[in-house]
């Protein structure tokens, strides 16, 4: 019995990791900008292809083309999602999220016709090879380290969030954005800059699980499935929110992975996510208020 | 006796038999182009009887546009976007296969008991349309899909995991496999106009004017005395239904059913685009969007081979983000419309 306990908490400390990771930049664009990121996917697609792009086709080290992907994410992020799209149809919600879909797809299938699923790929990010045993069971150190990333990144954006200029902008645009813009905050720019913080964390979060995740073209849309849950559970653009509902949804994965049927987790998160629904439409948190 | 009298009068044929008194627009603008459209997917196909390559793409922009259309219904009807509609195709489909492999029910047998299946699930999940507001409604209605298709993985003994089911009987079987293809389409161009007239007909009536005070205010609607949340649960129900149905043909007709086909973001995407590239709501724009969107992916890999998948959602989205109101908005530009729906997605 205490072994089944440890097991749980173990998991739901790292799995819950990991979904705040994945789930933490669409909680930040749904906050500030309050829009529903549909092509939040595709920031994984092109985070896990730019790297292999740089690597096999410009013979770029790891490191240097982790940052040069970096830059392709931010000009594809602002040139392609933002500026042509988020800010033109922002108030015209069908047509933005149908476009945000179709870029994510586009992208997808761009990643496809390059580098076909079947020829695979491999981001050598693993930082210690091996595994760990606590207990009765054995992690691997590379999720231990996903989990460890997930917790820093988490910190640093509340510490950005509560104890900088911007950060308090942003935290006004998501309370109140016409109040905001009376007291002079710079909406186009914050609404940028926040596009721009919000593909940190995924992109730090699949370059880390490369090497225990799946990386395919399509890797995209389980990752946006999961996003979309923690995110609705912990209430739409709230961090604190996202904080408890990832940890929640690790908690039910570990729970119905470990006791149940490991293939049922997905819809055991879904069922969660509908009851909280029904009860607390607005989430755990307080919905579309980032703190 | 009873008295029948038939009248020619403003415009329109007015029939009275007894106290009843039936009436019917015969202006042309009316019925004059929806009648040529008709008389051309009747009459052109035959020139096609040798190419089952084209009568099966006819077919597919027909099974699209059966979709599409209770899906433009239902954006109007409940006044929000729902991004899973492929949910019930996935259970019309299975229900069909499983009722046809199992039971050995060919397709009329097992057609009233797809639609009793596609009520109740319909009506079970038409909740949602009161419980879920705005933006969740229609973050809830895409991951249903997704879920529902890991099931499919999940209990792959039932539903056949990743390859689906197979064993289906046939739609039909002429012994003609060119007459099959073609008998087929009007099957399948049948039940596109059954569809077209039936939600037609409902947005002229008076539950089409229900729908559109919905869609335009809930609130003000709930106001004057309408029983919004009914007609919410009454539209979702059988537009849902309907949705099955083409589950259900689609079962027949290829012969099986897989959800990775039908279940994935990627054919919903498809679906959405006919109806927001189409019309935006508009019934008719559905049936263009269908054909358009069937008739490009189809010739450009016809064209330009792999590098199709790229192309393909790349000009949807440039004539979604230059079209404000769709293939249909460019038909009808200088005709006076009484009411344009707004299809929106966060409504309280």
């Amino acid at each position: 019995m205490f072994e089944l306990i440890q097991i749980i908490v173990i998991y739901t400390f790292i799995m819950g990791s990991l979904y705040l990771l994945i789930s933490l930049g669409f909680s930040v664009v749904c906050g500030v900008l309050r829009i529903f990121h549909l092509g939040y996917g595709l920031i994984f697609v092109v985070a896990v292809y730019a790297t292999w792009m740089l690597m096999k086709e410009f013979g770029l080290g790891l490191v240097p083309a982790i940052a040069g992907m970096f830059v392709i994410q931010c000009v594809f992020t602002l040139g392609v999602i933002y500026y042509p799209i988020v800010r033109k149809y922002s108030e015209r919600e069908e047509i933005l999220l149908t476009a945000l879909l179709l870029v994510a797809l586009l992208v997808e299938e761009a990643a496809n016709y390059k580098y076909p699923a079947l020829a695979g790929l491999y981001i050598p990010t693993t930082i210690i090879p091996g595994a760990l045993k606590i207990g009765a069971t054995t992690i691997s150190h590379q999720m231990l380290i996903a989990a460890g990333i997930a917790m820093l990144v988490t910190v640093l954006f509340v510490i950005y969030l509560l104890k900088t200029r911007w950060g308090m902008v942003m935290r006004a645009m998501s309370q109140d954005i016409n109040a905001a813009q009376l007291m002079g905050a710079d909406v186009g720019r914050t609404y940028a800059f926040a596009m721009i913080l919000s593909i940190i964390p995924p992109t730090l979060a699949i370059l880390v699980m490369a090497p225990f995740w799946s990386t395919d073209p399509k890797l995209g849309w389980p990752l946006l499935e999961i996003a979309i849950l923690v995110s609705v559970l912990g209430g739409l653009g709230n961090i604190k929110g996202t904080l408890l509902a990832s940890y929640i949804v690790g908690f039910v994965v570990a729970v119905v992975g470990n006791l149940i049927d490991p293939r049922l987790t997905t819809l055991a998160m879904l069922i969660v996510v509908v009851i909280v629904l029904v009860f607390k439409p607005e989430g755990i948190g307080r919905s579309e208020s980032l703190w | 006796m009873v008295k029948v009298k038939l009248e020619h009068k403003r415009g329109r044929l007015v029939l009275h038999i007894g106290d009843l008194k039936l009436e019917c627009t015969i202006e042309p603008r009316r019925w004059r182009n929806p009648l040529l459209a008709v008389a051309v997917l009747v009459l052109l196909p035959p020139l096609f009887f040798h190419r089952p390559d084209i009568l099966t793409l006819l077919t597919t922009a027909n099974i699209y546009a059966c979709v599409a259309i209770p899906v433009a219904w239902q954006m109007i009807g409940i006044g929000r976007m729902n991004f899973g509609p492929q949910i019930f195709i996935g259970i019309g489909g299975f229900a069909a296969a499983l009722l046809s492999i199992h039971l050995g029910l060919g397709p009329l047998q097992s057609l009233p008991l797809v639609i009793i299946i596609g009520l109740i699930s319909g009506f079970i999940l038409s909740p949602l349309t009161i419980v879920a507001k705005g933006l969740y409604y229609s973050i809830i209605t895409l991951v249903l899909p997704l879920v529902f298709m890991q099931l499919t993985y999940v209990y792959s003994n039932i539903f056949g995991g990743e390859y689906g089911l197979s064993g289906v009987q046939q739609l039909i079987s002429l012994g003609s496999m060119k007459l099959n293809f073609l008998v087929t389409f009007y099957l399948s161009l049948l039940m596109m106009l059954v569809f077209m007239f039936v939600v037609n007909s409902i947005f002229r009536s008076r539950m089409g004017l229900f729908a559109a005070a919905i869609n335009d205010d809930e609130d003000v609607a709930n106001a004057l005395g309408l029983n919004v949340n009914w007609w919410k649960i009454v539209c979702y129900t059988i537009t849902s239904m309907m949705v099955s149905l083409t589950g259900w043909f689609i079962a027949y007709n290829v012969g099986g059913f897989s959800g990775e086909t039908y279940l994935p973001l990627s054919f919903m995407l498809k679906i959405l685009l006919i109806v927001m590239i189409g019309g935006r709501g508009e019934i008719y724009g559905t049936l263009i969007g269908a054909y358009f969107v069937s008739f490009l992916e189809t010739g450009l890999r016809a064209a330009f081979g792999s590098i199709s998948h790229v192309l393909f959602p790349l000009i949807l989205l440039i004539l979604l983000l230059t079209l404000r109101e769709g293939l249909y908005g460019l038909y009808s530009k200088h005709r006076y419309r009484e009411y344009y729906p707004t299809v929106r997605v966060r409504k309280r």
